[in-house]
């Protein structure tokens, strides 16, 4: 069945064929299960840029997310729902953002605000910047926007909504029995540009060595 | 007399909390979900702060708000679209994140060149809405959108059709822009007309 099919017979007053009257529990169960997760999406609570402000103000008072259940940041990604990547991704951010991810819980959702989480944005040649969180996360819904106002976030999270609608419990991955229970993305290792902290002391020895030069040898 | 303080402030309290019911009855059915609620309560003689309940109500944006771009087009008698952009490229060259592409159109006849574009794309996602194509476009043909609800599944690349946008919707979200840079082009075409005519007579 396709995606479109199921979300027609999400919708109320439709009039289910007899041929489909077997399914009709489990459809009616796909709207309570859509409901409950749609109302109650508890973001991570993390911010890496300027982006993070406006997702900030969204929170707060004046658009105040709480009116979709999306008031709930939370400080562990077990009891998260989405992943806002609000902001610029730096190459040393990289694999703990990854880590988080793969220790939230299914259902789990990414949401790329801004240009720089979508696609590195003005840095997406640089040297330290991930192009784009795609590269590594499965991104459900790109925002653009540098940053997206408060409004536009709110809109992306509509259309989160809107996906997670159109979901169905016979085939989410994280209820069928033959797939992974949870998606485990590898921790990428991104290149030279990424200290490695096994090399600190090493790296302190060299600037210590470089900031006093040794003496000079004893005069004769 | 001890406690004076206290009584003052639960004074100033009450008179607030009577104050508040005396607003809603002020603004009853006409707070939310107006223009002229929205802009009351955006404005300093409001007490408290409000929601704006977005997907219903939108919070109106400044004229020179800015989003992502988008090409105008001249409506034609017929209904055709003749876009305004050259392809001359300048926008692409003044990008700072180098998110436009341009195809130059070449005419199918006689494969040459023509000012039209065969193809224009903006990444989106890279765009960081600094408006550098609209201030450096000799030709008003690139202008900066009002539109925020550009949230997509997929990576955002913008083409053609999705950025071609009429000069009517130009004229409607920017009126003072749109009047300014008429009034200026037709001063110039008065003044390339006034040139022209001494010499022909």
């Amino acid at each position: 069945m396709k995606d479109e099919d199921l979300r027609d017979l999400n919708l109320p007053g439709y009039e289910i064929p007899p041929e489909l009257a077997g399914q009709l529990a489990i459809t009616t169960l796909d709207r309570v299960y859509n409901f409950g997760r749609r109302s109650s999406i508890w973001p991570m609570m993390f911010g890496l840029a300027c982006c993070a402000i406006e997702m900030i103000c969204a929170q707060a008072g004046r658009y105040d997310m709480a009116r979709f259940g999306m008031e709930v940041m939370r400080p562990s990604p077990r009891q998260s729902d989405v992943m806002i990547v609000a902001g610029t991704v730096t190459k040393k951010m990289m694999p703990a953002i990854v880590r988080l991810y793969n220790q939230m819980a299914e259902p789990k959702y990414v949401v790329a605000m801004g240009a720089c989480a979508s696609g590195g944005g003005p840095f997406k040649e640089g040297y330290n910047v991930v192009a784009g969180i795609d590269k590594y996360l499965p991104v459900d819904v790109y925002i653009p926007g540098c940053p997206p106002t408060p409004q536009a976030l709110v809109a992306g999270m509509i259309k989160l909504q809107e996906k997670i609608d159109k979901q169905s419990i016979k085939h989410v991955r994280w209820y069928d029995g033959k797939k992974e229970d949870s998606v485990a993305v590898a921790i990428p290792y991104l290149g030279p540009d990424l200290i490695d902290p096994r090399r600190i002391p090493e790296i302190k020895a060299k600037s210590m060595e470089l900031a006093q030069p040794p003496a000079p040898a004893a005069e004769a | 007399m001890n406690g004076k303080g206290i009584l003052k402030g639960m004074g100033v309290t009450l008179q607030r909390f009577v104050d508040t019911y005396l607003d809603d009855i002020r603004w009853w059915g006409k707070r939310y979900y107006t223009p002229e609620g929205i802009a009351h309560r955006s404005s300093t003689n409001t007490k408290g702060i409000f929601t704006i309940q977005y997907p219903e109500e939108k919070l109106p944006v400044p004229e020179e708000f800015r989003y992502k771009p988008f090409l105008l087009y001249e409506e034609g008698e017929k209904g055709e679209k003749n876009i305004r952009c050259t392809s001359c490229g300048i926008c692409a060259k003044a990008c700072p994140t180098q998110c436009i592409w341009i195809v130059r159109g070449t005419d199918p006849a006689t494969g040459r060149p023509v000012p039209q574009p065969a193809g224009f794309w903006i990444d989106a996602d890279i765009c960081m809405s600094c408006g550098f194509c609209a201030e450096f476009c000799p030709f008003d043909a690139i202008k900066m959108d009002h539109n925020y609800e550009v949230a997509s599944y997929t990576r955002n690349l913008m083409d053609i059709d999705e950025l071609m946008k009429p000069v009517s919707y130009y004229a409607g979200i920017r009126p003072l822009n749109y009047a300014r840079e008429e009034e200026a082009r037709k001063a110039k075409e008065a003044a390339k007309a006034a040139k022209a005519a001494p010499a022909a007579g």
